[in-house]
Order: C-alpha cells, then structure tokens, then sequence
C-alpha cells in the first residue's frame, strides 16, 4: 500500500484531537473530539472550518482555454464573467459524469477547475489528452495553494474582521476576489458544499494555511472534519461523486441530467459544439423537461433519477438499500444517515432556532422517474421492509443567514 | 478509557454484570468512542431467546452500522426502553446504560476480566 498522503494542516488536525482515516488516499480528520452531530450543528449556527486542501487545483490558461473548457465541461463557460464562479460536470462520452467540478474564472487569463479528491488522476488523465488539440496550458496547482472551506452564519463577519472592511458582504453567491487579509493575499469564493446561505473557500497559499485555519480557529470558528461535511452535503441535497454520480448499485453510468442541479450546471450554446457526449446529453435533458411536466414518453432517456428521501419509520437509511413501490423495486439509496438538527420555533419570516436538538433518518436515491416527490416507498433496511416518503429538500437556505431544516 | 474492574469484556466490545443470575450487557467505553456519535438502537423484546456470540440488536452511529453480539445465551427479561429515544447516553455513560437483561443464561462466549480487557484494547 501506499503512503497516504498529508495536507498541510495535517499536524493541525492531529494536535487538535482528530480521528484520522484514508479518503481517497489522503490521511483527513473524520471528525474532531467533539464528534460529528456537534459539528454539524455548530456549522448551522455558527462557523465551521473543513481542510479541503486535498482537493485538485487546476489553473487553466492559452488563448484557447475557453473553447477547450466549453468542450470538456457541460457549463456555459463563455458566459461566466470574471470573478464568477459556476458548479459543472465534466462529461463522458455515455453521457455520464468523469466528475462534478467548480470553475472559477479568477483573472481575465485564467480559469481555476476545482475537482474531487478521489478522482484527481482519473480526471488528469481524462483531462490533459483533451487539451492537446488546443493551446491551453493546465497546471495542477494543488501543491502550491491549499484551500478552507469557511462555512456558516459567522463566516462573513470572521472573514471581513480580517480583510478589515465590510466589502465581502457585497460578494454575491459564486463570487470569487483576491482580498488581503491582515496582509496575506487569497482567492476567496463565496461557494460551498454545506447549503449554508454565507459560506466561503478560501484558497490560501501554502504558507498562509495554519496562520488562517488558526487565525479563524482563535475568532470562535471550530474544525469539522469529512464526516460532518457529508451529513452537511447530504441535508443540502448536494450529490457526491461516487454516491449520486458515476456508477451505480447496478454497474452502470448514471446519467447527468439524473441529478437535478444538471438542469443549472448543462448548456447546450452555440459556444459549445464540440461538448463531449452533448447529443446524448441533449435527450437526456427533453427527457427532464418532459418528465417534470409529468410526460413520460421519453422516460428511456432518463429511466432514474436523483431524489431526497426520508425514512419515516424508525430506523436509518444507508446507501445500497433497496427502494421499492409496492412489489417492485424502483432503486437504490445513494447515501443516508441519522441528520441531527436544532428544532425550530415560528413560522415564515419569523422562524428560528432552539436549542433543542432533534434527529432524522434522510438520505438521497436513484429511483424511477415516475416516483415522484410525496410519494410512499419502502426501503429494505437490513432484511426490513421499512417505510419512508420522497421529499422535496431537506434544508431550506431561503432565510440568510440561517438554513433551516425542512421537516416532513 | 475507564475500564470498571466489577465488569467481564468480550473481545467484540460488550461488557457484561452479572446480578442476582442476571446478566446485565452493555457496550464498553472503547466500543462508544470507536463508534463516534451513537444515533439509533434495535434492540430485542423482551421473551427474545439470545444465542451467546450473535447479534443482539445493532447499533448505528452517524458512520456506520455495529451488531451488538451476546455475550450469552438465554432470555431476555428487561430491555433499557429509555435508550431507544435517548440514544446518545451509550456516549455519555456506557457502563450506566445497559441495554437488555438476560435471565436463565446456558452459554457465555470467552471473557475477559477488565485488566485483559483493557490490555486488549491497547493492542487494538
């Protein structure tokens, strides 16, 4: 085996107490000693920070990096004005995804593509045969720069203590600026993989990552490690590659537009004639469109798709259960876990928190597109036939600064 | 890592008291720390016969899903109901929260005493 390999806060998270486990081949902290539920709610209600330095950075530059990145991304690459960023796939072939990336257009002459961990080398050797018939340069910059994800209520206010004026308040969702802070220069980007309303990557150089992780740390911000950001991503309905897209329990490729937030990260402009797999794609999304008009007539273009689930017996979801309607089964859950929450008071506008936790068994699954949202399914949890309802969303983000749990 | 010296330990992480010809089981503090945040629990029913080395129920943290494995063979007679919705003192207070009682025992796995135990733990 191989030795795993270290982000640069790796003595950070081993001193402050964390578990530490294999991802992907990085040595990350699973959780600190305050355990996953606490982190998770301390992110909902104040500041959390997670090491995603292990990420892959790619810096993409050449005249022709535009036209290439609009062949190997399904986004709307010429449109994404500079400090903008916008979530997209980077397609097979089949039509399914190589892996879901975040673009940042960071100067007028660059591109920043942010790629999973786990699929760095798989995506560098889909990647760079690509770019040889353009004249683009990709740099993997992951060594150079690492990257903290400052997620939650706070997280503006920590950041803009240290810019040392109120500008970042002004940065819209998917903005990305080089800001000083207390005289470090860093890309920060208003993104986030937690559903919180204010969240932020921060992309520091190398150099930079323990002044800011305990900079932040000594403001009241705490660490949360992979497993808080997994429930996180989960109760935002955020796929995770691996989970929500690639393979599924059957061996086959899902399809992009199976995941609803293709219908954002997939354009189909002149700009993009040479998108990978974009005749395929194309069916897939008259397939999406027909079925969220309740039109099945090319539901073979898009048999399954991605929907939020929720337990509502007593017992807990997993992914590779089984999910059936009736005698037949329609899929799979994807990923699920018990979701702790702080229970909430009021209504509307005037909704807030309590300090009362609660707890629920939810999930994501890849089910026929004819299972629809408020319908009643059961899943076979370990041997049991149990019965849970699809959902909508499990999170509601519409009431900044705070996401409040949706309950069913 | 608190290891009560009156407690027996089977090297699957549960302990076991025996009281009056009860046995009392539970799940030790190493087990509640390897398993992080403890958010739900299956538990037998009472009159439940249990076979000593099987599952007994099992125990889901935010992570993963553990069997709990009978430490005995017998019936269970008492089944902790306040666990089922305050699932979290398995973390606060693993030796206070039992999890069933099992009358009439005829088989016990291998045990150990709570030096052993702890010995074993190091290793692990």
């Amino acid at each position: 085996m191989s030795e795993l390999k270290r982000t640069k806060l790796y003595d950070t998270h081993v001193a402050a107490g964390a578990t530490m486990v294999d991802f992907g081949g990085w040595d990350m902290p699973v959780q600190y000693p305050e355990g996953i539920i606490a982190e998770h709610l301390f992110t909902r209600t104040h500041c959390s920070l997670f090491d995603v330095s292990h990420m892959g950075r790619i810096i993409v530059t050449g005249p022709e990096r535009v036209q290439y990145l609009e062949k190997v991304l399904t986004s709307d690459v010429s449109s994404l004005p500079l400090h903008k960023a916008q979530y997209c796939i980077i397609p097979a072939e089949d039509g399914s995804a190589v892996d879901d990336a975040y673009l940042y257009k960071i100067e007028e002459d660059r591109h920043m593509l942010v790629i999973n961990a786990g699929n760095i080398d798989k995506d560098k050797a889909w990647l760079y045969p690509l770019a040889e018939e353009f004249d683009v340069t990709l740099d993997d910059q992951s060594d150079v720069f690492g990257s903290i994800a400052v997620q939650g209520p706070e997280s503006t206010k920590m950041l803009m203590t240290l810019i040392g004026d109120e500008t970042l308040a002004e940065m819209p969702k998917n903005g990305v600026e080089y800001y000083s802070l207390e005289g470090h220069k860093m890309l920060i980007a208003r993104t986030g993989y937690t559903g919180e309303p204010l969240g932020y990557e921060v992309f520091p150089m190398n150099e930079d990552l323990k002044w800011l992780w305990d900079r932040l740390i000594g403001m009241g911000a705490k660490p949360a490690g992979l497993g808080a950001r997994d429930t996180l991503r989960m109760e935002a309905g955020m796929p995770l590659y691996g989970h929500e897209m690639g393979v599924d329990e059957d061996g086959k490729n899902m399809p992009i537009f199976a995941v609803g937030l293709a219908k954002f990260a997939v354009a189909f402009t002149e700009n993009k004639p040479q998108l990978i797999g974009r005749e395929i794609l194309e069916k897939q999304a008259s397939a999406f469109k027909l079925l969220s008009k309740k039109d099945n007539s090319e539901i073979e273009n898009l048999p399954r798709r991605i929907r939020n689930i929720q337990l509502t017996d007593r017992g807990v979801l997993r992914g590779g259960m089984a999910v059936f309607k009736g005698d037949k089964q329609v899929g799979w859950v994807t990923s699920g876990t018990m979701i702790p929450y702080y229970k909430t008071t009021g209504e509307g506008d005037d909704i807030a928190y309590t300090d009362e936790i609660g707890k629920r068994p939810i999930g994501m699954c890849y089910v026929d597109s004819d299972v629809l949202i408020g319908d009643e399914v059961e899943v076979d949890v370990r041997g049991k036939r149990l019965k849970a309802m699809i959902t909508k969303a499990h999170l509601n983000a519409s009431k900044a600064p705070y996401a409040f749990p949706a309950l069913h | 890592m608190n290891f009560p010296e009156e407690l027996k330990y089977t090297s699957d992480h549960e302990w076991l008291k025996m009281e009056d010809g009860v046995a009392v089981i539970g799940i030790s503090d190493f087990a509640q720390d390897a398993l992080g945040d403890v958010v739900f629990i299956n538990c037998p029913e009472v009159g439940d016969e249990l076979t000593a080395g099987e599952a007994l129920g099992d125990i889901e943290s935010v992570k993963a899903v553990s069997d709990v494995l009978s430490p005995v063979s017998g019936k269970v007679v008492a089944v902790n109901e306040a666990l089922i919705d305050n699932v979290e003192m398995l973390n606060e207070d693993p030796y206070g929260a039992w999890i069933v009682k099992v009358e009439g025992v005829t088989d016990t796995v291998e045990l150990m005493n709570a030096a052993d135990y702890e010995a074993f733990c190091k290793e692990a």
